[in-house]
């Protein structure tokens, strides 16, 4: 159905919501959303401000423009107690605290189009967020509870400009494809074999790792795990957002994307470093796009190789042990603030690394609007995260459904379990008592009491996994109201502090 | 021996560090540029030209300005480079225009200095360091009250609201709300065009006697005069001075409080109907030195907007 068709709810608004629209859209800004969680397609008869327009005949969808679309969610999540037998041992600070802790974000996002010339498009999209996250964000690797929660964010609101680029597409011939209209898209016809290129200020995952399935996480499931591979370090700043570029070759059912963009000047924080020829983030990306069974499916491979100022877990040890001076507490270099004089740090041996991972993507509809997906990546785990999280492997799998099958065709549930893994050396690391940008909660016991970690290593280093089960109900085809169960095990990968860890959470999202 | 003059050493020292702390009184930053450009879609680079018209219209721009030495202090440039890049858009309706303004500062750069006891930190901010940072967020209403979208004399009212954002120790915000509201007029008459304001900038913050800082409330006044000349048959130039102020009225007037500047603009722009192209630079300098004022200032802009189609009233 096309977007701009006229619906029975479209045809009984008046011109006064129009206006109503429009003030609205006028006065987003100054709500403005976060995250660096790329925005999905909107439904053709989603109650939007752009639909509003078509149905009046003032816009014209098939050929935009210009087009604007906004989001704001609000996410709430109670963890409830558990027990661990040690928490951010020796001066360590990383632990995930046993206590009881209620985290939210709350963001909104302004998503803005225009069309500059034929084949070049300009996006700029300003967002807003504020948060409060579990432990202050310690504690967790790679099943971080809330898709949202950036690095460094606060409870007082920050607006930010989260994407400012330029797009440019070049026809290169196949069968005329159809764009829709959604925010970060203008809609517009384009060939099935072009040539695109992004320039500017985005986020990777608006143009990599998307996955039909999981699609928006604004609308499906509130754990990070979820969102992309959780070991894939994607070079980008504490909110999730890179500068560089992005080319695309697209040929009927074939893909094949890579990027080049900026890292942090210090891993996990805001600044950029612009040395693009010396840091840099790669990232290669083929996908086959398929039909089974008269399903739509797709299959997505991707590599990436970081060039970055990190600290190698090796590294770190070795000058610990030659040094024992070289300890946590005492480096004044960048560092995140553990204390523990007698535990190894990066912040000693920081140096140009190089870091490289490879995954799969998959997805598979079997059903209508019932989908299945699975992600898988293995990263080297040699050296810190820089960027994401502290996962070196992952996996993640499960199923998105729609409501269609019970009369709720906007309703969205999901099940999904995520897996991750940390290598032997940075297992290592954090069992002698290191901490990272994210975990560490202390040497093993045994370690506290002299003797080599090995003896600890086989019994705490564990697979952190999340299982997570959630149902959205929409009102008014712009409002969803959702529900979510998660169960965290072995945070931090450490068996001694397996938990289970129950966070229960809410979601309240709308898309005008 | 050390022993027996320690005690007076001492009493020195501490009278050192006493003097020391009323000469370093820290200034906290604030918004140094008192350059506020237009809404997206309202014709000059400064004043507002209320040509709002027809049902659903709008405009997208953005702009880019430099200006040298915007924050003098006792001859002392605090800031002095400030660049920034401004996203804007807005929506009208009939006579109404509903607008935002995004600016985000690319540079801004400048020196500590100690002035009169109070220390001003350096700013310090480019895109590497703050790479996502806007400065205040612009929220604003313009409404046109009297005349037609061409007619020889529009009268209007605008009320604009400042969201602050930008980080404060780098002169790009109050770190409070302000807003500005303001008599807007303009026209159209043959080849000649015209607009002016006279408005108020609310403006909570006031430091009161820390030179340069704000001082509260501001009177805002501008004006602007423009010959209008054909290029080719689908387009048009608008070349005129921008003269623009502002105030407060606790110091009303004072040379060292009010800031002053003129602005030479030119503006090329499409006259059909429909989506249209404006592109806009404009070059100028400050009257006086005082703060806001800047030695210089550079603007450029490239502008959508929906086109009138209509040629000025003779």
């Amino acid at each position: 159905m096309s977007r701009g068709g006229p619906t029975s709810c479209a045809e009984a608004m008046s011109s006064r919501s129009v206006a109503f629209a429009v003030l609205l859209l006028a006065l987003a800004p100054s709500l403005t959303r976060a995250q660096a969680s790329p925005p999905g397609a909107h439904e053709d008869v989603a109650f939007d401000v752009m639909n509003l327009l078509a149905h009046h005949g003032l816009h014209d969808l098939d050929d935009e423009r210009w087009n604007a679309y906004g989001q704001t969610t609000y996410v709430s999540t109670w963890k409830l107690p558990f027990s661990a037998p040690y928490t951010n041992l020796n001066g360590s600070t990383n632990s995930l605290l046993p206590g009881a802790e209620h985290s939210f974000t709350w963001s909104a996002t302004l998503y803005l189009g225009a069309k500059l010339w034929p084949g070049g498009e300009a996006y700029f999209s300003p967002e807003l967020i504020a948060e409060r996250p579990l432990s202050n964000l310690h504690g967790i690797g790679g099943a971080i509870q809330i898709y949202e929660l950036q690095k460094g964010g606060s409870e007082t609101p920050q607006i930010y400009r989260a994407r400012l680029y330029l797009k440019q597409t070049i026809g290169l011939g196949g069968e005329p494809q159809r764009k829709t209209s959604d925010p970060l898209q203008l809609g517009t016809t384009v060939d099935s074999r072009r040539l695109v290129l992004v320039a500017g200020n985005f986020s990777v995952l608006d143009f990599l790792d998307k996955n039909g399935v999981t699609g928006d996480a604004h609308q499906t499931f509130f754990n990070m795990a979820f969102m992309t591979h959780a070991a894939w370090d994607f070079t980008a700043d504490a909110r999730g957002y890179s500068y560089g570029a992005v080319l695309e070759l697209d040929w009927d059912d074939w893909a094949v994307r890579f990027a080049h963009v900026t890292p942090p000047k210090n891993p996990n924080q805001l600044p950029v470093d612009f040395r693009l020829w010396q840091y840099f983030g790669d990232q290669l990306e083929l996908e086959h796009d398929h039909v089974l069974l008269g399903l739509p499916g797709a299959v997505r491979l991707l590599g990436y190789r970081n060039r970055v100022f990190t600290g190698s877990f090796d590294d770190a040890v070795s000058a610990f042990q030659a040094d024992p001076a070289k300890n946590a507490a005492a480096c004044t270099a960048y560092n995140y603030g553990s204390q523990n004089a007698e535990a190894p740090d990066l912040c000693w041996v920081r140096k140009d690394n190089v870091k490289v991972g490879i995954g799969v993507d998959l997805e598979q509809f079997v059903a209508k609007d019932i989908g299945l997906f699975f992600r898988a990546m293995y990263s080297d785990g040699q050296s810190e995260v820089d960027a994401f999280n502290t996962a070196d492997r992952s996996m993640s799998f499960g199923a998105v459904a729609k409501g269609s099958l019970w009369g709720r065709p906007f309703d969205v549930t999901g099940i999904g379990l995520g897996l991750s893994w940390i290598s032997s050396s940075h297992a290592r690391y954090l069992a002698l008592g290191g901490i990272d940008g994210f975990i560490g909660d202390g040497p093993c016991p045994e370690v506290v009491q002299g003797k080599d970690p090995s003896v600890c290593l086989a019994r705490r280093q564990a697979t952190e996994g999340v299982f997570e089960v959630f149902y959205s109900v929409n009102f008014f085809k712009a409002i969803w109201l959702a529900g979510d169960f998660q169960l965290l095990w072995n945070p931090a990968y450490n068996a001694d502090r397996s938990g289970p860890v129950v966070v229960l959470g809410a979601k309240v999202h709308a898309e005008f | 021996m050390p022993s027996s003059r320690a005690p007076r050493g001492w009493a020195l020292g501490a009278l050192l560090l006493a003097f020391g702390a009323r000469a370093q009184t820290p200034v906290q930053g604030f918004a140094a540029e008192r350059f506020y450009p237009s809404p997206a879609g309202a014709g000059w680079l400064v004043m507002d030209s209320l040509d709002m018209h027809g049902r659903l219209g709008g405009a997208l721009s953005f702009s880019a300005w430099y200006a040298r030495d915007p924050l003098r202090v006792g001859g002392t440039a605090v800031v002095t480079d400030s660049a920034h890049g401004l996203i804007a858009g807005a929506v009208s309706w009939e006579s109404w225009r509903f607008s935002f303004g995004f600016d985000f500062p690319l540079a801004v750069k400048g020196r500590s200095a100690t002035i009169g006891g109070y220390a001003y930190p350096a700013p310090d901010l480019d895109l590497g360091s703050h790479p996502d940072t806007f400065a205040d967020v612009r929220v604003g209403i313009d409404a046109r009250l009297l005349g037609d979208a061409a007619g020889p004399f529009r009268l209007g009212l605008g009320a604009h609201l400042w969201i602050p954002s930008g980080p404060v120790e780098h002169y790009v915000s109050d770190g409070t709300y302000r807003a500005m509201l303001r008599l807007l007029f303009a026209g159209d008459a043959s080849w000649l065009c015209y607009a002016g304001n006279v408005g108020v900038h609310v403006r909570p913050r006031n430091d009161g006697g820390v030179p340069g800082a704000p001082r509260g409330s501001e009177l805002l006044l501008g004006a602007a005069v423009g010959a209008r000349l054909p290029v080719g048959e689908a387009h048009r130039a608008v070349i005129g001075p921008e003269l623009f102020g502002a105030t407060p009225f606790d110091g009303f007037l004072h040379s060292d409080t009010t800031s002053a500047e003129a602005l030479l603009s030119a503006r090329i722009e499409g006259m059909g109907e429909g989506a249209q192209l404006r592109a806009k630079l404009g070059a100028g300098v400050g009257l006086g030195s005082s703060s806001g004022t800047p030695a210089w200032r550079l603007v450029l802009q490239v502008e959508l907007f929906s086109g009138t189609g209509v040629a000025p009233k003779p």
